[in-house]
């Protein structure tokens, strides 16, 4: 230096700041730093999420601080660690579950651990086979209020239906389950709409349900009116229809499976839960519309003396050939209520009240009511065949009103007996036995040997020539009769038959339309006392005409002697009068006057039957009145006679005169005469009517 | 360097009137506050150095803390996923029998950055405080403390070259954690640090020991 023992200069420094204003600005650095990492921190315990416990039968794979619990497979939270509850029965998974969800997880969401899965509907979960298990949580987020459930329940296995899915939850019920395995899936029309869970056995023992589910839309597809049944496997069918071979699709024989199906229209929607039958094959299934099983059944007894070999335990129940339920079991018990001990069959029956026509949810003691009325009125239940070629036996209601009378027994057992009756079933084997043998009961040998000599005597007798001229003479018989058949009268026979008939008919008929009765029986009446008359008269009159000459001339010659007064004249006059009298007796005129009568009468018919065929009722009318007339006159006339008589008597001198007249044209004579045959004929004739009227009343009365 | 620390009492361009630049080396007279040569702020000592050590000593502590809890690396191997710390790490390489792997993470990761933090405080707290330290103990341990602090950059240098180099998607990714950029801000903050140091302090404090003593 230029000046070397020049002391330093001066040290001089500043009044020293104070603290603050000489702070560096450099302390900003940790001030953030310090900040951000506490911003950090406080984040990260923000962010820490809620510890939840959930219980596992087991953590099979669950890793503490690796295992991860999800939600619709995004992670929301770690497992943090495995213990034991106090008592060892059951594993505590304690999970953090990120803050924004766990409010969201309702108490009944569901958690389960997701494992690798081989089956037979395919592998799942095979994420986990590197990435180790996760715990899956099912749930339907709660959107009101934070939920503060922190203890859940895990299931075991996957649950068919994730919480949030849509669709309807239903049952199947079936008689075993093997044929049902879980995740089983549910077509419809061949699409899977659904699956299957685990099928558990029901309480009572006699069956097995299993939970399904049907995802929404399909769900709509479910109604009262579907019917399940089973796919898997083989069904073969032989029946009248032909052989019936189905098989499902491969996967179903494999995995199992349930189909269902609308099997008929007007079907309700189900509610959840709805209990469904699963049937065999789609054919029982369709079968089954009118034969379901039922829930409300009305359980009763039937007891049998006869065998029920072929009678089994879902054999139908019938009811005048509608399937009104089935048979639930078989037994056997002792009857000693007759004193003697004896075995008989109890079958324990189902019915559906539905089909007879009850209400749906008709109380049993309903039911009951009413079977118990239908007994007294006849009901029996009776074992029947189920077909013709089919061993198997069904129950058969049936209303023999003529059944000796009997009560439902409602008190005697568990459930009401229905009072059977003797079965109708033919029994096939036996009436074949029976008929072979009758057959081998057969006299055939005898028949034959009969048989034999029949033929040879009536071998022989064909032979005899005898027989062989019997087919002439019956066939000159026949001629014969024939001939009498085809001749002239015999055929004119009818026509005239008709034709008599006929006639008569139009008489009557006649008669009938003119009113004609009354005159008729008047005119009968006066015929008939014409008649009695005439015949008097008749009498009379051939007396009279055998002495009329006699007298007449007796009178000629009184009156003549009393004129000429020659006495001996007189007598030899009156002598020669009487000879001549005689004479006059003894001419054919007179011997001939019945058959003059006989053939005026004759006359008289024809005349009548001209009357007649002029069909004229006016005619007929006339004819009778006339006829009175007549009558009329002759009785008259016949009245006149015994005056006449007196007064030819009385007055002597008119006597010769009318005597001559008499004896000249002797027209009183012929009118006496044609008047008599006109009245008898018609009496005759009224008579003949009368008669035919009589013998056939109908003939007046139908006209025939 | 050898010989300011073999000598003692050796004359300071203070002591002598001057101040030298800290650039450019070039000593100028006492009272300049501009280098002559390089323009450079000049100034006899250095009166917030202290404050600025202290303040980035803090912030290297406080982003240390994160650090050592936080996961350092995210290694996801076939879907698996596995943070691991550091400590965890040095943990997981001693059980895997990787001893030297484990000694070398474990001393960079852990024993320089704790040391570091311990041989600034105490530098730090040395020019204040009457210590019994020669001087030339101090002026060594400064120096180790500034040439190692680079290293504690290679777990550091080890996540970043495993991310970038294994990322293949499912069968196996690694990724930072958080504790890997508190750390590189730790080892900064210590580096700042001992950069802010101003080591003239230490001839004063040996001065000032040396005329007391």
């Amino acid at each position: 230096m230029a000046e070397p023992n020049k002391p330093a200069n001066m040290k001089i420094e500043g009044r020293k700041r104070s603290i603050w204003s000489n702070l560096s600005l450099t302390w900003l650095v940790p001030i953030a730093a310090l900040a951000v990492t506490l911003f950090i921190a406080w984040q990260s315990y923000a962010e820490r999420g809620s510890l939840i416990t959930i219980r596992f039968e087991n953590a099979a794979g669950v890793v503490p601080g690796e295992t991860t619990v999800r939600y619709r497979d995004v992670g929301i939270g770690q497992v943090e660690s495995v213990e034991f509850t106090s008592d060892l029965s059951s594993v505590m998974v304690e999970a953090r579950i990120d803050r924004e969800v766990v409010h969201a997880i309702p108490s009944d969401a569901q958690f389960w651990v997701v494992r690798p899965e081989v089956s037979t509907s395919g592998i799942t979960g095979l994420s986990t086979v590197l990435s180790g298990v996760y715990i899956e949580a099912g749930f339907e987020p709660t959107t009101e209020g934070a939920s503060e459930t922190r203890a859940f329940e895990g299931v075991n296995s996957a649950p068919l239906v994730k919480p949030g899915m849509e669709g309807t939850r239903i049952v199947i019920r079936a008689e075993d389950g093997s044929q049902l395995t879980a995740g089983s899936p549910i077509f419809h029309q061949g699409i899977e709409v659904g699956r299957i869970e685990t099928p558990r056995l029901l309480d009572s023992g006699n069956g097995v349900i299993v939970d399904a589910f049907i995802e929404a839309p399909h769900d709509r597809r479910i109604t009262t009116a579907t019917r399940f049944w089973d796919t898997s496997g083989f069904s073969f069918n032989f029946g009248p229809g032909g052989l019936n071979l189905s098989v499902g699709s491969i996967s179903s024989l494999i995995r199992g499976g349930v189909a269902f199906d609308t099997v008929f229209s007007g079907g309700n929607p189900v509610p959840s839960r709805y209990v469904f039958d699963l049937f065999d094959d789609e054919g029982a299934a369709r079968d089954s519309v009118f034969s379901e099983s039922v829930d409300n059944g009305v359980d009763l007894v039937v007891e049998f003396d006869e065998s029920v070999r072929g009678l089994e335990a879902g054999s139908s129940v019938t009811y005048r050939g509608l399937r009104i339920g089935s048979v639930r079991g078989l037994g056997a018990f002792i009857d000693d209520t007759t004193g003697e001990q004896r075995v008989k069959l109890r079958a324990s029956i189902s019915i559906d009240p539905r089909t007879l026509g009850l209400e749906d949810d008709a109380q049993d003691a309903e039911t009951i009511r009413f079977l118990a009325e239908s007994v007294q009125n006849g009901l029996r239940a009776r074992l029947a065949s189920e077909g013709l070629f089919s061993q198997g036996l069904m129950i058969e209601l049936v209303d023999m009103p003529d059944a000796a009378p009997a009560a439902l027994g409602i008190f005697d057992t568990e459930a009401p007996v229905i009072p059977s009756v003797e079965s109708e079933i033919p029994d096939m084997a036996a009436t074949a036995q029976g008929l072979f043998q009758r057959v081998d009961n057969l006299p055939v040998e005898e028949l034959m040997q009969q048989a034999i000599s029949t033929l040879a005597a009536v071998e022989s007798l064909a032979g005899d020539p005898d027989l062989r001229a019997v087919p002439g003479s019956v066939t000159g018989l026949l001629d014969d009769a024939r001939g009498i058949l085809g001749s002239e009268d015999m055929q004119a026979l009818p026509g005239e038959l008709n034709a008599t008939v006929s006639e008569l008919r139009g008489i009557v008929e006649d008669l009938r339309t003119a009113d004609m009765v009354g005159q008729l029986v008047a005119t009968l009446e006066s015929a008939s006392e014409a008649a009695d008359t005439v015949t008097g008269v008749a009498a009379d009159v051939e007396g009279a005409t055998a002495e009329l000459p006699q007298l007449i001339s007796d009178f000629r010659a009184l009156v003549e002697t009393a004129n000429n007064l020659p006495l001996e004249a007189f007598i030899n006059q009156a002598t020669e009068l009487l000879n001549s009298a005689d004479r006059l007796i003894d001419t054919d005129q007179a011997r001939n006057l019945p058959n003059a009568v006989s053939n005026a009468l004759n006359e008289l018919r024809e005349t009548l039957a001209e009357l007649r065929e002029g069909g004229v009722v006016e005619n007929a009318n006339a004819t009778m009145a006339s006829a009175r007339d007549a009558a009329a006159a002759v009785e008259q006339a016949v009245r006149e006679l015994p005056a006449l008589s007196a007064r030819i008597q009385a007055l002597v001198g008119d006597a010769q005169i009318t005597l001559q007249s008499y004896g000249d044209n002797s027209s009183f004579n012929r009118e006496t005469v044609a008047a008599l045959r006109e009245v008898r004929e018609a009496a005759e004739a009224l008579t003949r009517l009368a008669r035919e009227i009589e013998r056939n009343p109908n003939s007046l009365l139908f006209g025939r | 360097m050898e010989d300011t620390g073999t000598t003692p009492g050796v004359l300071t361009a203070k002591a002598a009137g001057l101040v030298g630049c800290v650039q450019c080396g070039r000593v100028n007279p006492a009272g300049t506050t501009t280098c002559g040569r390089c323009g450079s702020q000049v100034s006899t000592r250095d009166e917030t150095s202290l404050q600025r050590v202290w303040a980035w000593l803090f912030a290297g502590l406080v982003v240390y803390i994160p650090a050592n809890i936080y996961p350092m690396l995210r290694t996801q191997i076939l879907g698996q996923e596995s943070n691991s710390t550091i400590y965890g790490g040095v943990v997981d390489l001693l059980h895997h029998g990787s001893y030297g792997v484990a000694a070398i993470v474990f001393i960079a990761s852990i024993i320089i950055p704790v040391s570091k933090f311990i041989a600034i405080a105490y530098l730090a707290l040395s020019i204040n405080h009457r210590v019994k330290l020669s001087a030339h103990t101090r002026h060594k341990l400064y120096e180790v403390v500034e040439f190692i602090g680079r290293w504690s950059m290679i777990d550091v240098f080890v996540v970043a070259i495993l991310s970038s180099l294994v990322q293949l998607d499912f069968a196996a990714s690694i990724n930072p954690g958080i504790a890997a950029v508190s750390f590189a801000l730790s080892v900064s903050f210590t580096m700042l640090s001992a950069e802010s140091f101003d080591a003239r302090l230490i001839w004063d404090a040996d001065g000032d020991d040396d005329h007391n003593g």
